[in-house]
């Protein structure tokens, strides 16, 4: 989609940079952050901060990125405790352990390739809605 | 928004779903987990039990250790515990010490055996240890106190002599959970009524041990490993009176004494 049917004015080339950069943080963040899931989160919202009195694209681009970060937090978050828990109590390796480490892999891999994907799309200027994530980021990022 | 509901219902569903197919292999036999993890384990085991043979003077006469394995024996037999399971190992020591290793062994020093005065305060001892080794202590220790730091040094480094031997420091002369040295004392408990021999030595034993503190100095290490508090010398007699049975020894007069005479002259 054309960003200007959405956005309903001309977006610059540094807007298209700084949205394109949102998903680069959220990617680095997701290699960064897998053995500690909350550090997904904590970059993605930093940067998200750190570009809230930017242009109307720019926020929506980096809301979206983060509220993708918030999915994979909490699937992250429960596997990283029930490894723990693994490591550091009774608890031991079993078949559901298993079943859900590969869900949240396919999890994560979909939300790496989309990212990548939506990274590489916004900053040749076109603008990405995800399924669901767009339309709640509609709800919450207001122009 | 109501769109939005349903399109977060539909990931959450496709979650769950990709989830309930993944459940439906069997990934611990495609993977071969039980054989790994169980491979770890035995190399733990064994590179403990090496290090701290090394460290310390085995006794190997059979002769000497025949009393002790008797009483093992007994309690082994008398409660559905496969005696293979738990290896004894008598080392020469002045202090008064017994200790369970991961794998099942059970260590008893020299210095223990001499001072004990009777089977009944021997095998009050070494039911404590068998009920850490049977409820799965010493494994729960080793993740709790020493770590994950060491589990994975041991089973990916091939065995840093250094850090086994730390650990082992912590094995051997610092105590279990209040909760799991009370579970281990009314385990030996039930352990030593089944065998028919008498739990009272258990108690006699330590309180013995506190009032002769002072005159064994630092060869008391059982006893920073096993507080004798007047409260554990109660629920032992508490739990032992629970149980009405008739004592069976497993030594005779004369074996018990031969027994400590041997140990005696090997001093």
């Amino acid at each position: 989609m054309n960003p200007e049917i959405k956005f309903q004015y001309k977006v610059t080339d540094p807007e298209l940079e700084k949205a394109s950069n949102s998903y680069v943080m959220s990617l680095m963040a997701v290699m960064v952050g897998l053995p500690m899931p909350i550090v997904n989160l904590l970059a993605t919202l930093f940067f998200y901060i750190g570009n809230r009195k930017q242009t109307y694209f720019v926020r929506w681009h980096c809301m979206q990125a983060l509220l993708s970060q918030a999915s994979v937090l909490i699937v992250n978050s429960y596997g990283f405790w029930w490894s723990v828990s693994i490591i550091f109590t009774e608890a031991t390796i079993s078949n559901r352990y298993i079943a859900f480490m590969i869900t949240a892999f396919i999890f994560n891999l979909t939300e790496i390739i989309l990212t990548i994907y939506t990274a590489v799309k916004t900053r040749k200027g076109e603008h990405i809605n995800w399924w669901f994530y767009g339309g709640l980021t509609d709800l919450i990022c207001r122009k | 928004m109501k769109k939005i509901i349903i399109q977060g219902l539909i990931m959450v569903a496709l979650f769950a779903a990709s989830l309930f197919f993944m459940n439906k292999v069997d990934w611990v036999k495609l993977f071969h987990i039980e054989k790994l993890t169980k491979s770890a384990d035995e190399k733990i085991n064994e590179l403990f039990l090496e290090v701290f043979i090394k460290d310390n003077n085995e006794l190997k006469d059979s002769t000497l250790s025949a009393p002790i394995d008797s009483i093992l024996t007994r309690i082994c037999d008398r409660n559905q515990i496969n005696r293979k399971d738990i290896q004894l190992h008598v080392i020469e020591s002045s202090d008064v010490n017994a200790f369970a290793l991961p794998g099942g062994h059970l260590i008893v020093f020299t210095g223990l055996i001499d001072f004990v005065e009777n089977e009944s305060e021997l095998a009050g001892v070494m039911g404590h240890e068998i009920a850490h080794i049977e409820l799965d202590h010493v494994m729960k220790k080793m993740g709790k106190e020493i770590g994950l730091s060491v589990i994975i040094n041991m089973t990916a480094g091939g065995g840093n002599g250094e850090v086994i031997r730390e650990a082992l420091k912590t094995l051997t002369s610092t105590a279990f959970d209040r909760e799991l040295e009370k579970d281990a004392d009314i385990m030996s408990v039930e352990y030593l009524s089944k065998a028919n021999i008498d739990y009272k030595g258990m108690s006699a034993f330590m309180n013995r041990l506190a009032k002769e503190k002072e005159n064994l100095g630092d060869h008391v290490t059982i006893l920073s490993t096993h507080p004798a508090s007047d409260d554990r010398a109660k629920y032992i007699l508490e739990q032992g009176k629970k149980r009405r049975y008739e004592i069976k020894p497993v030594l005779s007069d004369s074996t018990w004494d031969a027994f400590k005479t041997n140990f005696k002259e090997l001093r």
